[in-house]
């Protein structure tokens, strides 16, 4: 089967003449449907920046991104706006809610904007919000709700629309451990049970252990690439423990 | 680094956030110094010395100006106020004393103040000759613009706005003093509660403008209300008007948005329930806001209405009274053929009437001279008098204090009125207000005095004051509408100068307090924007729903203003007894254009500010 995103020789420099930073550099790599993909690496590795450029947020220097046939590296801002709502789902640490909209207003943002039927979209937000476990909450306000659930609205926004992939920008950063489990929790079944394709950068281990391959970023290039395989998610922790002492990465926030 | 370098880095600094706010200032004194400088401009101080009206005009009109101004500036300044909240926050969190922070926001304001006032001034110098001269043309006044320097305006200027800047520091100063730590750092944040529709404030709301409006109609010299409140009426009206747009807006609108919002088939389409929610978002905000503006606009369409409503009646006013373009008593005089329209020349004589143990003296004039000039005038209709009939003229008829006239007797006999004029055929000037038209036969019979009377139409009669000039030198009982329309022109130039003015004032402010608000709340939403942009709305979508909220802010006082004004304009021309119609139209129109463009230009910067946040 064709991979869902081919990225080829990606780079991504900022400044000019003698103060050039090269924050991304010859990142190549391929991500199949259904994949849950972790990305690693220490602060200032550059994994922000590759997930901005793959997410069309940011747009690369030189190289190309293919997601399905797509090159979205080579689309005009226009065109990218319509592929980022049709095709791509987002996860960001600080939820980007809309605080004036309700958690339900929120969640059908994406389909309202496809122009649905209002019964569909009904209906789907329904289905998303019991997936997440946020039900109950559908007729409240954001700043009514603590951070979990905020991030669980956000979850079901970038899934409401069933896109090619999810982006993830270190989505459990600002959760408690208990919160932040149940996020990736429901992430990982999605993953394995509707098959959605995830993307997601962190520098946790334990929110890391939930993927099912991880890549390894330092100073903007791909260092390193591990499977989960059949570990358990405890073994595969261990993994990526043991690699993240190697390299020189945080360990700090695991548990 | 004292304090005071403190405030002034702040202001080098951030210039650029300072703009919005130093800029309101700046106009604010360079509009305030501009009438201050014609105020005590000779020609205009010349005229005062002539006319107590123009005097009392003058220093009304710079009082409603310096309350406006004061409104505006601390309006301005409240929003540049909220939006520095978070850098109190953090000043106080660094540790800085409450009172040195104090402090530093009153000096910061203070040099903000100075420097407005200075650019203000210069520009004001500069800018007030050339304003004056255009608003002159415009309204082809012959005041030529000799408005030097002054030392008086200047002074004067000085001295109300230091009172107002003042006035701000000290708001400013108190500002931290009024909010916690904990409230400065989460004023933006905080969400707030969504309004509840409460039918019983719309009951209320509307219940307040119905009785303003029935109030405003009443007949000022035969209702009860009128002698009731006597001069407080008004004061009642404008009360009674602003409370009710103000919970028209807190209800009324709170309630159309709730029902759109609530509805799936209109709010779940695009970014619809994103425009009914922000504007919901900030009801309370804006309903302040839209009344503030209702107000301004109805100001505005009134006062300016009425006074284009005065000065383009003057033209019909003088043909009231004056038909005819010249008219004199004795033998021709030569005209330039060129310009005559038309020429009549009649005999008039004075008759004395008992009516009512009153005793009327009447002109009368026969059934042929009535008929010429009734027909140069283009009166339809004409009916022929019988033996027993005859015609009555009464230019001055008012149905609330004149009496109809139904029969006269001339020589003993009864004579019945067979048509009652309301509109003079002659000029009064000349002839009076009160005529008789009696058939050929009788006239004849009439014993009294009769005078030669010469009626002279020209063309382009506003322009013939050589004619006129000269006519008058060499003739008795002269009566000119060249001349009349002159003085008119002249006696309402002043007013009209000031209104004109003060319409412009308002008009320019109305605009740019909703400019700043909107400014204000880009930058706030900027991140709402950004995360749009995100998940993929595209800019076409963004720029509708940011027309939509906009374009809401801006019609729904615009709507309401108009509302407003036509019924005090219905008011003012029953008073004068003018017909507005037509001028009144003609000023809204014009009102609209010019507020249209106030709105293309704060969709355009919102959408530059919301741009430029999501590129960031």
């Amino acid at each position: 089967m064709e991979p869902l995103l081919v990225v080829k020789n990606v780079e991504k420099t900022y400044g000019k003449g003698a103060n050039i930073f090269n924050a991304l550099q010859h990142i190549s790599f391929e991500i199949d449907h259904g994949e849950f993909v972790g990305v690693m690496g220490p602060s200032g590795a550059g994994k922000s920046t590759l997930l901005n450029v793959l997410a069309t947020i940011d747009s690369p220097t030189s190289g190309d991104i293919f997601i399905g046939t797509d090159n979205i590296a080579k689309m005009d801002e226009e065109k990218l706006a319509d592929f980022r709502r049709d095709h791509l789902g987002f996860i960001f640490q600080d939820y980007n809610l809309l605080d004036s909209l309700t958690v339900r207003e929120n969640i059908l943002l994406p389909l309202a904007i496809a122009k649905k039927k209002p019964a569909e979209i009904k209906k789907r937000v329904e289905a998303m919000a019991a997936a997440f476990g946020i039900s109950n909450l559908l007729e409240k306000y954001p700043y009514q709700i603590s951070g979990g659930q905020k991030q669980r609205t956000a979850a079901s926004r970038a899934l409401i629309s069933n896109p090619k992939i999810i982006f993830a920008d270190e989505p459990t950063g600002a959760l408690d451990s208990k919160s932040a489990t149940d996020l990736l929790e429901s992430m990982s079944s999605l993953n394995e049970k509707h098959e959605a394709t995830i993307l997601m950068v962190t520098h946790d281990a334990y929110a890391a252990s939930f993927c099912r391959r991880i890549l390894f970023i330092k100073d903007g290039r791909l260092s390193k690439e591990i499977f989960r395989g059949t570990k358990t998610r405890q073994e595969f922790f261990q993994v990526i423990l043991d690699e993240l002492s190697q390299i020189g990465g945080e360990t700090n926030d695991a548990i | 680094m004292t304090l005071f370098d403190l405030a002034l880095k702040n202001i080098r600094r951030n210039m650029k956030s300072y703009s919005l706010y130093i800029g309101s200032t700046v106009f604010s004194i360079l509009i305030y110094f501009t009438f201050a400088t014609l105020k005590y401009s000779e020609n205009i101080s010349g005229m005062a010395e002539t006319s107590k009206q123009i005097q009392g005009v003058m220093g009304a009109s710079a009082f409603v100006l310096v309350i406006f101004v004061a409104i505006f500036i601390l309006y301005s300044n409240s929003f540049f106020m909220k939006r520095r909240k978070k850098e109190v926050a953090l000043y106080s969190l660094l540790g800085v004393r409450k009172k040195s922070i104090g402090f530093l926001l009153f000096f910061e304001n203070m040099v903000i103040g100075l420097f407005s006032l200075i650019v203000g001034v210069l520009l004001g110098f500069l800018l007030s000759r050339m304003l004056l001269t255009i608003l002159l043309k415009l309204m082809d006044l012959n005041i030529v613009a000799g408005f030097a320097f002054s030392l008086d305006a200047l002074l004067n200027t000085c001295i109300v706005f230091f009172i107002i800047f003042l006035f701000t520091s000290l708001m400013g100063y108190r500002i931290i003093y009024r909010f916690k730590l904990i409230d400065l750092f989460h004023a933006e944040k905080k969400g707030e509660d969504v309004p509840k529709v409460r039918v019983i404030t719309a009951i209320i709301g509307v219940a307040a403008l119905a009785a303003a409006y029935y109030l405003a109609l009443q007949d000022l010299f035969e209702s009860e209300a009128w002698r009731l409140l006597g001069l407080a009426l008004p004061i009642v009206i404008i009360a009674l008007t602003v409370i009710g747009s103000y919970l028209l807006f807190h209800s009324v609108l709170i309630y159309v948005l709730s029902v759109l919002k609530g509805n799936p088939n209109w709010a779940w389409k695009g970014l619809h329930m994103m425009t009914a929610s922000q504007l919901l978002y900030r009801i309370r905000g804006n309903a302040k806001t839209l009344t503030v503006i209702t107000v301004l606009s109805a100001t505005t369409i009134t006062s300016g209405g009425a006074v284009f409503g005065v000065y383009y009646n003057s033209d019909k006013n003088v043909q009231t009274y004056t038909p005819y373009s010249f008219m004199w008593e004795g033998k021709k005089q030569v005209i330039d053929p060129a310009i005559v329209e038309s020429e009549v020349s009649f005999h008039s004589k004075t008759l004395r009437v008992t009516q009512d143990m009153n005793e009327m003296e009447y002109v009368v004039i026969n059934e042929t001279a009535f008929k010429s000039l009734a027909k140069n005038l283009n009166w339809s209709e004409i009916q022929k008098l019988e033996e027993d009939e005859v015609f009555a003229i009464d230019a001055y008829y008012d149905e609330r204090w004149s009496d109809k006239l139904e029969s006269v007797t001339i020589n003993d006999s009864n004579y019945t009125v067979a048509a009652f004029y309301e509109k003079a055929v002659f000029n009064t000037g000349t002839l009076g207000g009160n005529a008789l038209v009696v058939p050929d036969s009788l006239y004849d019979k009439i014993q009294s005095d009769e005078k030669l009377i010469q009626a002279v139409q020209v063309r382009d009669y506003k322009n013939q004051m050589a004619t006129s000039d000269r006519l008058a030198a060499y003739t008795e009982n002269f009566s000119s509408a060249t001349a009349d329309y002159k003085s008119a022109i002249g006696s309402l130039g002043a007013l009209l100068f000031v209104g004109s003015f003060l319409g412009l004032v308002f008009l320019v402010a109305t605009g740019s307090i909703i400019f700043f608000k909107m400014m204000t709340e880009a930058e706030e939403d900027k991140a709402k924007y950004a995360i749009l942009h995100k998940i993929g709305v595209s800019k076409k979508d963004m720029k509708q729903t940011i027309r939509g909220q906009i374009g809401i802010i801006f019609a729904v006082p615009l709507l309401l203003g108009i509302i407003h004004g036509s019924v005090a304009l219905a008011a003012v021309s029953n008073l004068l007894m003018m017909d507005f119609v037509v001028p009144v139209m003609i000023w809204m129109i014009a009102y609209t254009a010019i507020y249209a463009v106030y709105y293309v230009a704060t969709v355009r910067s919102f959408t530059k500010i919301i741009k430029k946040g999501y590129l960031e």
